[in-house]
């Protein structure tokens, strides 16, 4: 067991994410960054969906009440055990008694600590994917104990890989394809579109981020219609919303792009006052019919 | 050849459906044909679909190709044509609409020059027809308020409206599903569980159903409460012809 000394800024339970209830309006949820989270997995042998901790923005304090392997990717929190210094995407023993704590990272704002066996909570709607309204808890509180799976062998595999994440947290560009209203915005506006630089606002969530800009935008509202993680909507007063992994299903603004799996989890990284651009991509196999 | 949609991809895995705006209603029973058609017929290649108005999501699964996909689709369109339409099923939704319960409906009946009596009555005769669930777990987007009963949203929404409330937001009605922000005139309050995680499905109401609302006290109320609870309250559904 692990015991929540400290909870963190918003640290949650999350995994692929939950499938097959988005016609009853369930948002899909699941690890923002889907490449650090299963990394982390990987390293552990674990399965590809086994249940991690996104810790965002402010690490928790954790103290291991039994011995566990762990490892952490993502954003470099600089994770300490008793003091000592763990590093990022290794696979490390923690003994029984011991407690971890975080630093804050200077780049990037996710991690994902991973446990060799996978964090146990009860399923719901078939995903242990934190989501308030459908999950009993949404986020880490001090005094929370998590559960992990014991039955595999706490055998340390010396497994790491070279962090590359430095090259995804430089990199200001945001891939996107058309989104389906992006056709009817005339083509100087399309320019515009590409070339403003925005920069993310301090509101950005979960559910969507919020990105300020200093262009003149608007697009028509449409008739609501179906949205999914990295769909960016552009509403008639100008805001341009980039929405993420806890986003609802439908939406009534015009989706005027839609971000490649990779750009969600570089999305997912950036901090309030970021700055990012749009860079269009063309579909592997475009076409209207 | 009406009535057919055009179709693209919208991200990597995903196929949207479109169809031209004309009759909203027909529109409507032929995304949700597709939906059906769809689910039934490529179980082991899609994750799921949403339908919308006039637009259906077709989520398939990573590993797929979604442009090979997308032909087998248009080669299928005739089967689709020769699909049944689903028998839709009449929802009866109890709601209390007293003042400790409807918080908004004396504002509401004093802003349209009307007695409370006249709201519900107006707010429980039409027979709403759900389009989709969406905005949360479980909200119906139903389509048949009358005019009469449009009010525009709160000019400031509430932190918290509580899980069943019964609003009316501009000339849309709707339930609260679970508690959430919400701009919407407070009219009632149901106290069935529109959104029950731990139940498959976890909703009662889906898209192409109709529902209508039934006025009940607040003992009645009360006496319901005490059946969900329990697990032992039983909805009321029936055939219903559209």
């Amino acid at each position: 067991m692990i015991k929540v000394i400290a909870s963190g800024w918003y640290c949650s339970l999350q995994d692929e994410g939950r499938f097959g209830y988005r016609n009853c309006g369930v948002p899909v949820s699941g690890a923002m960054d889907q490449a650090a989270f299963q990394l982390a997995n990987k390293l552990l042998g674990n399965e590809m969906g086994a249940i991690a901790l996104e810790i965002t923005a402010k690490g928790p304090v954790l103290e291991f009440t039994e011995a566990a392997v762990v490892a952490i990717s993502g954003a470099d929190f600089s994770p300490k055990i008793d003091g000592r210094e763990l590093g990022m995407n290794v696979v490390f023993a923690v003994s029984e008694g011991s407690t971890m704590t975080f630093d804050s990272p200077s780049e990037g704002i996710r991690a994902y600590l991973a446990i060799k066996g996978g964090f146990v909570t009860e399923p719901v709607l078939g995903s242990g994917s934190y989501y308030r309204g459908i999950t009993a808890q949404w986020q880490l509180h001090k005094g929370d104990t998590l559960r992990f799976n014991k039955n595999s062998e706490n055998e340390v595999e010396l497994n790491s890989i070279e962090p590359s994440l430095k090259s995804v947290l430089d990199n200001e560009q945001i891939e996107v394809f058309e989104g389906p209203e992006f056709g009817l915005l005339s083509s100087p506006f399309q320019h515009k579109l590409l070339n403003t630089l925005c920069s993310v606002n301090s509101q950005s969530n979960r559910m969507a981020y919020l990105l300020d800009h200093t262009e003149t935008l608007s697009a028509k509202q449409i008739v609501t219609a179906p949205v999914q993680p990295g769909t960016v909507q552009l509403t008639p007063g100008g805001r341009l919303i980039v929405l993420m992994r806890d986003a609802q299903t439908t939406g009534g603004y015009a989706r005027i792009f839609q971000l490649t799996e990779d750009a969600i989890n570089r999305m997912s990284q950036k901090r309030a006052g970021e700055e990012i651009k749009f860079k269009r991509v063309d579909l592997p196999f475009d076409t209207h019919v | 050849m009406k009535n057919y949609p055009t179709y693209r991809m919208f991200g990597e895995h995903t196929i949207l459906l479109d169809w031209p705006s004309s009759n909203e209603l027909d529109v409507h029973k032929e995304v949700l044909r597709f939906a059906r058609f769809i689910s039934e017929t490529f179980g082991d290649e899609i994750i799921e679909t949403v339908p919308t108005y006039q637009s259906l999501a077709v989520y398939l699964k990573p590993e797929i190709n979604t442009r090979l996909f997308m032909d087998t689709l248009l080669g299928r369109k005739i089967s689709v044509s020769e699909i049944a339409s689903e028998m839709p099923q009449l929802v009866t939704i109890p709601v209390c609409y007293e003042p400790d319960y409807g918080i908004d409906i004396l504002e509401v009946a004093a802003a349209k020059q009307r007695a409370v009596s006249e709201v519900i009555k107006l707010h429980t005769d039409p027979i709403y027809k759900v389009f989709f669930l969406g905005f949360l777990p479980g909200f119906p987007y139903l389509d048949g308020l009358n005019s009469k009963l449009s009010t525009p949203r709160r000019n400031s929404p509430r932190p918290q409206v509580e899980k069943g409330s019964v609003g009316i937001g501009g000339s849309q009605t709707g339930i609260y599903t679970i508690d959430s922000p919400g701009g919407w005139n407070i009219i009632g309050r149901t106290p069935l569980n529109f959104f029950d995680s731990t139940q498959l499905p976890p909703t009662q109401v889906n898209a192409g159903d109709y529902i209508k609302f039934q006025a009940i006290t607040p003992t009645e109320y009360d006496l319901i409460c005490v059946e969900v609870d329990a697990g032992t309250f039983e909805w009321r559904k029936e055939a219903y012809h559209d």
